[in-house]
């Protein structure tokens, strides 16, 4: 078994992309709960928040153009998804791959 | 309990002891990648050195070398297991005490050997 | 029925502290070359400024967190570090100015030389912030600061066209001298405007532990304080105005502004000059050092508190007690106060981008202010504002390069 350690920072602002090697968004958020079933203290990752920021999607790799991008959704045409953690594939913390095609993800305004 | 979203609410987010002391910020969170399983949240990070490295790694190198340069070896870095979160608030309280950590140690360095040296500078309160 | 004399208070403090070296020789030289014409820029100013800490208080009255918290909070390290620079290196220039200012008093009084003055001042300083409690500076600097209205009642004697400074306080462009009307414009707005200023207010709402029920506090503090404070800016101005203009007297030295208020109000004016210089300089200098040390400490996470005995937050004290005497270097080793005011001034208006944009998305962020958020009239103010901070940014380098004196 191995264990790898990643650094959330170097996930945030990632692009992801589904398995025909299109773009769905920039990893925004990651969203944890208590796992029951280990020990109980433990947190792991349920699901992931994905955005796409529109024109401001080049730039959208920190927090900052991030916020501005949701602020501004109307002009960007911000979208966002969450998508549960089973349809993502972390090998390489620089290229987040979604397990599934683009269209099969749904859309949370 | 709801879920914690981990890069608003706990990443850069105030640090707080058992006695509510201040103890710095979340400069890094580990996260445990294990092949079939979600990733868990590992450690919580404190130091200048992973502050650095957030900037970019240009800018941690540089670092590095200039410390290489002035002699300085040892990074004052915290790392504590997440299962140490009390509570996620406006702060974030964690299960240790302020003297027992190594990102404190400039803190205590200087309360010891430069302020109390200055009269006025311990007491009870101002 | 308390909550009218914190109301008191903040006003009285703002009164004081508006007036410091950069306002009272960017709104003189102003007068002396233009008479009342730039009257509309401390309005301008002033009223940004309002808004701004008005804001900023907002913001840690509703989220408990100061603005530097929130900074590093809601955008991340990696973006801090650009207003933590820009706001670090700016703040101790203009720290170094208001020592600079203080030292210049009293030589006026004294005949000793600046330069002697610098560290004297710089220790005092420190053991104030070193003793004192956040309240005690807070009160101190305000009650002290209350000397400024020497100005009022100077520009007043002086029997002012009301008309004339009433137009003035609307927009205008110089007949002559252009370069020099704009980068006086722009060291006025750089004096108003200082992000030490409304990061200092954010912190101090902590210190003085308000919460939600603050909130008119906070307008009427932030409004009215500083509508006075402006006041005795454009009432220094007016002085300079009718005293320096008709004579054609060049403002270049701080020992001609001392003269500003001696028509008017004769040997006593001068030692009020004097007072009030070496007054609102000294509080203005404990107020950016703090600032300065509220914004590492509170972006580091240290543990911070001027209420706190130095040993229980080590760091923040050591850092105020190392700015202070810091600033004080340049000074002690003879630098021209003046010429030092004036390009923090404009320095400072071109740094202001960095710390207004931010606050164009924390102030509408529901997630830090509930219920609190921006109206249409602060939104409206703050894109203003922040495009006013980014035409600053672009024009001062190059009028610093034709303008500058």
């Amino acid at each position: 078994m191995s264990t790898r350690t990643i650094a959330l920072c170097d996930l945030l602002g990632r692009t992801v992309r589904d398995t025909n090697g299109t773009s769905i968004g920039r990893i925004e958020e990651l969203n944890a709960e208590i796992d029951l079933h280990g020990d109980g203290n433990d947190y792991v990752v349920t699901s992931v928040s994905v955005g796409r920021f529109g024109v401001l999607d080049v730039i959208a790799t920190g927090r900052f153009v991030q916020h501005l991008g949701r602020r501004l959704a109307r002009l960007t045409g911000y979208a966002r998804s969450e998508i549960p953690w089973d349809w993502l594939d972390f090998g390489d913390p620089a290229r987040p791959r979604l397990l599934r095609a683009a269209h099969e993800l749904s859309r949370d305004g | 309990m709801g879920a914690v979203h981990l890069a608003y609410e706990v990443v850069d987010s105030q640090l707080v002891d058992r006695h509510e002391q201040k103890i710095g910020r979340v400069d890094a969170l580990l996260l445990e990648a294990e092949p079939g399983k979600p990733l868990r949240v590992a450690t919580i990070v404190i130091g200048a050195a992973a502050r650095a490295r957030r900037v970019g790694g240009w800018f941690a190198a540089t670092r590095r070398a200039l410390r290489a340069l002035a002699g300085i070896r040892a990074e004052h870095e915290s790392r504590i297991p997440f299962s140490a979160v009390r509570r996620i608030g406006d702060t974030i309280q964690l299960d240790v005490e302020e003297r027992a950590l190594e990102s404190e140690h400039f803190e205590r360095w200087l309360g010891d050997h430069v302020i109390c040296r200055i009269p006025g500078a311990s007491g009870a309160s101002k | 029925m308390k909550k009218w004399g914190e109301i008191a208070l903040g006003v009285v403090t703002s009164i004081g502290g508006f007036l410091e070296v950069g306002s009272i020789a960017t709104s003189v030289q102003g007068g002396a070359i233009f008479h009342f014409q730039l009257a509309w820029v401390l309005v301008l100013g002033t009223a940004s400024l309002a808004f701004l800490m008005e804001m900023t208080g907002r913001l840690a009255a509703v989220s408990r967190r100061t603005y530097a918290d929130l900074l590093r909070e809601r955008f991340g390290y990696r973006f801090f570090v650009v207003p933590l620079l820009a706001v670090f290196i700016v703040s101790l220039l203009v720290l170094t100015s208001e020592i600079g200012g203080v030292a210049i008093a009293l030589q006026l009084a004294t005949g000793i030389a600046f330069r002697w003055w610098a560290i004297p001042i710089a220790l005092i300083g420190w053991l104030l912030l070193w003793r004192g409690t956040f309240s005690i500076v807070e009160q101190g600097t305000a009650m002290l600061g209350l000397v400024a209205l020497t100005f009022a009642v100077g520009a007043v004697k002086l029997h002012p066209d009301w008309g004339t400074l009433g137009r003035a306080l609307l927009p205008s462009t110089p007949s002559r001298d252009s370069a020099r009307y704009w980068y006086i414009a722009v060291s006025m707005l750089g004096a108003s405007i200082s992000p030490y200023l409304y990061l200092f207010y954010s912190a101090g709402a902590i210190e003085d532990a308000w919460t939600i029920e603050y909130l008119s506090v906070n307008r009427i503090t932030a409004g009215l304080g500083n509508l006075f404070g402006g006041g005795l800016a454009i009432a220094a101005l007016v002085t300079a105005a009718l005293v320096f203009e008709p004579r054609g007297i060049q403002v270049d030295r701080y020992e001609q502004i001392a003269l500003v208020l001696a028509t008017p109000l004769g040997r006593a004016g001068l030692v009020l000059f004097i007072a009030t210089l070496c007054i609102t300089c000294f509080g203005s200098t404990l107020e950016i050092a703090l600032a300065i040390a509220y914004l590492l400490a509170q972006g580091f996470g240290w543990q911070w508190s001027e209420n706190l005995k130095p040993g229980k937050d080590a760091r923040f004290s050591t850092s105020y007690t190392v700015l202070i005497v810091l600033a004080a270097v340049p000074i002690a080793l003879g630098a021209d106060p003046l010429q030092l005011t004036n390009l923090s001034m404009v320095v400072t208006a071109a740094s202001l981008p960095v710390t207004v944009i931010p606050l164009l998305v924390l102030m509408n962020d529901g997630d830090v202010l509930d219920t609190h958020v921006n109206g249409w009239i602060s939104n409206t103010a703050l894109v203003v504002i922040a495009l006013l901070s980014v035409v600053l940014l672009v024009a001062a380098l190059p009028l610093q390069l034709l303008g500058g004196g």
